[in-house]
């Protein structure tokens, strides 16, 4: 990938929670590169650390939570070696977030405003009190707010879950960062709200030109709104690729799992849905061999002992399972 | 096909480092095989788990050994030494601790010649139960009691105003009500220390006063330890009223629902606003003449029983029954609402489970951390409550003491005699420390979602 | 908001309606009459009980204390100087003014330490400092008011002479420094791990990572975002302390040797002076429900969630 687009790269981050009963690798190697004006989806169940992931990019980890390995580099900088005070301008400014529960998200005693105009001004950006109140107004006229004049100045209990989600964004977008990271932003709301966020969101990509790292369990909502996938499964990357490619050419066990256990509306759908039997592994006790192994219905002696290596399966896309040596046993081909 | 492993993503394995894979590597897994892999946590009971955190806590633990250590002092301390908390020696008054009056100097001087007895001072006077088979030595007007055996038959030493002249032993039953008796036996006596000793030979040593004895020559150790003893009692029975009427009254109320919670809670609120401890000042000089009569006219068992505490106690009781329970009844109501609006409970309604069985199988299993927790955290501001009214000179009254009144008596001299309120203040202050310490490691272990 | 005053207004004097009965039950079940002495014959106790009514029905003079409270009379006191008005008593001659400046510095005090050093715990959580602060908190709340009382009188006044012994009607700054730091630390303690707890607590919760996120520096994180949540709870409490520190002022007030109103409490109950006690009961039952009162506005300020129109239980 040419090295002037990459915004964001990870490479081989390892991050481990470091609890009583044991060290739990919850993010366990993963790497990818986002460029500048990409959505990227982030797909998984709950635990399979795709949260983690993003809090250690954003400097949110937090104890007993730790990166181990790896490395992060946003537009050519080492986040990882960022002194606190580094990383305090780089969270909000650069790169911002916005999490899953809108409801309690915002602070229940400083008026939407003021959480607004804080945003902006612990970031120097050389703003007055009444120009960052301005920047407020607009961003909440922005992310579709009406009457924002009056509304700035309401707590978040006078909002209603959507409208809360639209002042986070707002306050997200309102230093104009680089990356936006979406923790499951509408997994918390009603289904006709959700569909309003998500064209909030589009608009507001093409807009503001702002790359954006979604998050999510909901496959719809990938399809929706995402350039490229990554899915994820016990703390590891199985599968990614153009979300075209992931939606009608899954190679992965998991990907087609998972896309069997998705109601679809775009398609005849009149096949029954497939859940994944089992249930996620214990990070705790990590099997020696592949992860899903103990899910999969394809799973081969071989997956029992060994991790599968990544394999190109598409322009842009790889897959980590061992099924794609099956067809020539012997050393992989590099000839 | 080039380029078949991803480049674009250095990975945790180099392709060149997979082993050469046959045939017999693709074959298909078995379930078994599948299972193995997987290892999940065992899960266990809720109380072996809550049992298992709150050994994990470490302050918990002290804590808790302390207060058993607490409730040797109190409960089994009394029977290790020889003083009582009533008995008063008088020539053994005002002494600091481990000091000793002259007489029981004289004997210690003995100590290494003989073994296996402990000395009392006696007054010249009194009248003390004594077993048969105890000699005495007397002293510069004080007499020592030497015990033997432990009692073999109750008597009465009745000693006259000067100890020169003849004691009498007289047994217990031969007493008469108007202070007559009849003679029973002479006991031995012998005119010096070292005499007695002597024929003795069993001399041990004299049991030292620890904290020292007050201005009326009782052992302030001895007073203590009853008195600790007195303020656990008072603090468990007093948690465990309001636990009974609390929960009684929050369960009704939270299960009613409607009119009936409405009126009830209204009540508690109503006397949630007294301020209580006007009322309980009140109530403790009231009840005292009432409860008095009681004890002294009821034939029941339970007045007399009553009557063993005293006025001030059981009127602390009854102000713990009237105005405490009203956060008890709260805390349970809560968790009864909390509790109904649960799925497993409209599940076993619907189900068409009776109420009662809706209680016993789901709301109190529930429940029972919190009461516990509760429970366990009302016994030290019970303590509190009694010592604060001890303090006033309202609670327990003389002989009696807790360590409220210890240290209410201990203020008179407080310039002189510091000690006298420094033992029973730390043993007050420790055992309602260690009671809240093991209420918080009890909340922590038994309701992990208030953790933090 | 209003309205909701007035309603509490109206519910703060049912509630001293009520406590005014329960006083009055309360003091006429003491045997005993407050005009029984030794030299006593039972015509002069008829004709005292006759001179101040105390012959009339029970239902009548409870009526008469409570149409004379509403016309702002307090009655008159039994045993005080023959006939010495009540309200004179309490408040001409300081009593009330002594217990309410060392109830309200103590309750300063306890807020204006307890709170601060709670943040500094939870921000340095797991640090030595956090430790030192929870070891001395939870030992403070439980060394009794009068054990802390008294080891501070022999130490600093006994044995150090360096603060006068007898605190009296608190003439100078010096003589109130014991029995306000006596009142108010195990306040002081109480709050700090409060505040310490619902820190930590708040600290936890979504929109302080939120407020990370945005980058916000973490003194104002604590500052700003988890003090004004954490204070919630902190403020639930100071109606209890008020009600608790009336309590704690009869033990100081006696330690200390302050004529102040909560000593004078406890002698007319002993002394059974009826109009007196149905007084100081009436006067420091109102101040606990005020105070109370004050709590619930205060919250309103803090949590703006809190709409004062219905109340959550």
């Amino acid at each position: 990938m040419d090295e002037k687009k990459t915004l964001l790269e990870v490479k081989d981050l390892k991050v481990s929670f470091f609890t009583p009963a044991g060290e739990v690798k919850a993010v366990d190697g993963i790497s990818y590169s986002l460029g500048y004006n990409e959505v990227m989806g982030i797909v998984g169940e709950s635990g399979s650390g795709k949260s983690v992931e993003a809090y250690s990019i954003i400097g949110l980890l937090q104890s007993p939570g730790k990166v181990t390995g790896g490395s992060i580099t946003f537009e050519g900088e080492d986040v990882l070696s960022f002194s606190e005070e580094q990383m305090r301008q780089f969270r909000g400014n650069r790169v911002s977030m916005i999490f899953q529960n809108p409801m309690t998200c915002l602070n229940p005693v400083y008026t939407i405003g003021n959480q607004l105009v804080e945003a902006l001004l612990c970031h120097d950006k050389g703003y007055s009190k009444d120009q960052a109140r301005a920047r407020a107004i607009e961003m909440l006229e922005l992310v579709g707010i009406n009457n924002a004049e009056k509304r700035i100045d309401q707590y978040p209990h006078e909002f209603s879950g959507g409208m809360r989600q639209r002042a986070m964004i707002a306050m997200a977008l309102i230093c104009e960062p680089k990356l936006l990271i979406a923790d499951e932003p509408t997994t918390a709301l009603d289904v006709t709200i959700q569909a309003q966020i998500l064209e909030l969101m589009k608009a507001l990509q093409k807009k503001e030109n702002t790359s954006i790292i979604f998050i999510t369990h909901n496959l719809g909502v990938v399809a929706e709104i995402c350039d490229r996938v990554s899915v994820m499964y016990a703390g590891r990357i199985v599968e990614q690729g153009p979300v075209n490619d992931i939606f009608y050419d899954p190679q992965h066990p998991y990907t087609k799992g998972l896309l069997a256990s998705t109601p679809r509306l775009d398609e005849e759908g009149r096949e029954r849905l497939v859940p994944i039997e089992g249930t996620p592994i214990d990070l705790l006790n990590p099997p020696q061999g592949c992860s899903f192994g103990p899910r999969c219905k394809d799973c081969m002696k071989i997956c029992l002992r060994q991790k599968p290596p990544f394999v190109q399966v598409g322009d842009g896309h790889i897959s980590a399972c061992w099924l794609h040596f099956r067809e020539q046993p012997g050393k992989g081909d590099k000839t | 096909m080039d380029g078949k492993f991803a480049k674009i993503s250095p990975f945790q394995i180099d392709p060149d480092k997979i082993p050469a894979l046959t045939a017999e590597d693709f074959a298909p897994a078995g379930e078994s095989e599948k299972a193995s892999m997987v290892q999940m946590h065992k899960s266990i009971s809720y109380w072996r788990d809550a049992w298992r955190r709150f050994r994990s806590n470490t302050v918990s633990m002290v804590a808790l050994a302390v207060f058993l250590l607490c409730l040797l002092f109190a409960f089994v301390g009394p029977s290790l030494i020889p003083y009582s908390y009533a008995e008063q020696y008088r020539a053994s008054q005002k002494l600091a601790p481990f000091a000793y009056s002259k007489g029981e100097e004289t004997i210690r001087s003995l100590e290494g010649s003989c073994d296996g007895f402990y000395a009392t001072a006696l007054q010249p006077g009194s009248i003390t139960a004594l077993s048969k088979g105890d000699y005495y030595i007397s002293d510069r007007g004080s007499t020592y009691a030497f015990s033997l055996t432990k009692a073999v038959e109750k008597s009465v030493l009745i000693l006259n105003s000067k100890a020169e002249e003849p004691l009498i032993l007289v047994k217990e039953t031969d007493l008469q009500p108007d202070g007559s008796y009849k003679a029973y036996e002479p006991i031995a006596f012998t005119e010096s220390p070292a005499e007695g000793a002597a024929r003795l030979k069993l001399v041990r040593s004299v049991f030292p006063h620890v904290f020292g004895t007050d201005s009326a020559g009782r052992d302030i150790m001895a007073r203590t330890m009853y008195g600790t003893r007195v303020s656990i009692i008072i603090g468990v029975v007093a948690a465990l009223i309001v636990l009974i009427i609390g929960s009684i009254y929050g369960a009704i109320s939270g299960l009613a629902g409607g009119a009936v919670d409405f009126v009830m809670m209204r009540i508690v609120e109503l006397i949630y606003s007294v301020p209580e401890v006007l009322i309980v000042l009140l109530l403790q000089v009231v009840l005292k003449d009432p409860l008095q009569q009681w004890f002294d006219t009821s034939p029941s068992a339970f007045a007399h029983a009553m009557s063993d505490l005293g006025a001030g106690i059981v009127s602390i009781f009854i102000t713990f029954a009237l105005l405490y329970w009203v956060t008890m009844a709260r805390i349970v109501r809560g968790q009864v609402l909390q509790l109904k609006k649960q799925e497993y409970v409209t599940a076993a309604t619907a189900l068409g489970a009776s109420s009662g069985r809706i209680i016993r199988r789901h709301l109190l299993p529930n429940c029972v951390g919190q009461l516990v927790i509760t429970t366990c955290l009302q016994i030290p501001s019970a303590i509190f409550l009694e010592s604060f009214l001890s303090f006033l000179g309202l609670g327990v009254s003389a002989p009696m003491a807790s360590l409220g009144s210890l240290c209410s008596d201990a203020l008179e001299t407080i310039t002189l005699y510091p000690y006298r309120l420094v033992f029973p203040g730390i043993i007050l202050t420790v055992v309602v420390l260690t009671l809240n310490l093991v209420g918080d490691g009890l909340r922590d272990a038994l309701d992990p979602r208030l953790k933090k | 908001m209003t309205g909701y005053i007035v309603k509490r207004i109206v519910v703060a004097f049912l509630t001293l309606l009520l406590i005014m009965c329960i006083t009055f039950l309360l003091m006429n079940a003491v045997p005993g009459s407050p005009f029984l002495t030794e030299k006593s014959t039972p015509e002069m106790i008829a004709r005292a009980n006759a001179k101040y009514g105390l012959d009339k029905p029970l239902y009548v003079q409870l009526f008469n204390y409570i149409k004379s409270y509403l016309q702002g009379d307090l009655g008159t006191s039994l045993k005080m100087q023959e006939g010495t008005s009540v309200s004179r008593i309490i408040f001409h001659q300081g009593k009330f003014t002594l217990s309410l400046k060392l109830g309200v510095y103590a309750l300063l005090l306890a807020v204006i330490i307890g709170i601060p050093l709670g943040c500094i715990a939870a921000y340095n959580r797991g640090k030595w400092i956090d430790g030192f602060l929870r070891v001395m908190t939870t030992v403070g709340v439980a060394v009794p008011t009068f054990v802390l009382a008294t080891l501070l009188l022999v130490t600093f006044a006994v044995k150090l002479q360096w603060l006068p012994t007898l605190s009296g009607s608190l003439p100078d700054a010096k003589s109130y420094v014991m029995p306000v730091i006596s009142l108010s630390f195990y306040y002081t303690c109480y709050v700090a791990k409060l505040t310490r707890t619902s820190m930590l607590d708040a600290i936890n919760q979504d929109y302080i990572r939120t407020a990370r996120a945005k980058g916000v520096k973490t003194r104002a994180l604590i500052l700003k975002h988890a003090l004004r949540n954490s204070l919630i709870p902190v403020i639930t409490y100071l109606g209890p302390v008020m009600a608790g520190i009336i309590t704690g002022s009869f033990v100081v007030e006696s330690t200390f040797s302050v004529p102040g109103l909560g000593k004078y409490y406890v002698q007319s109950v002993l002394n059974r002076d009826y109009p007196v006690i149905m007084a100081t009961t009436v006067v420091l039952s109102a101040l606990v429900i005020v105070m109370n009162l004050v709590v619930d506005i205060a919250y309103k300020i803090v949590d703006p969630r809190i709409t004062l129109t219905e109340k959550e239980d």
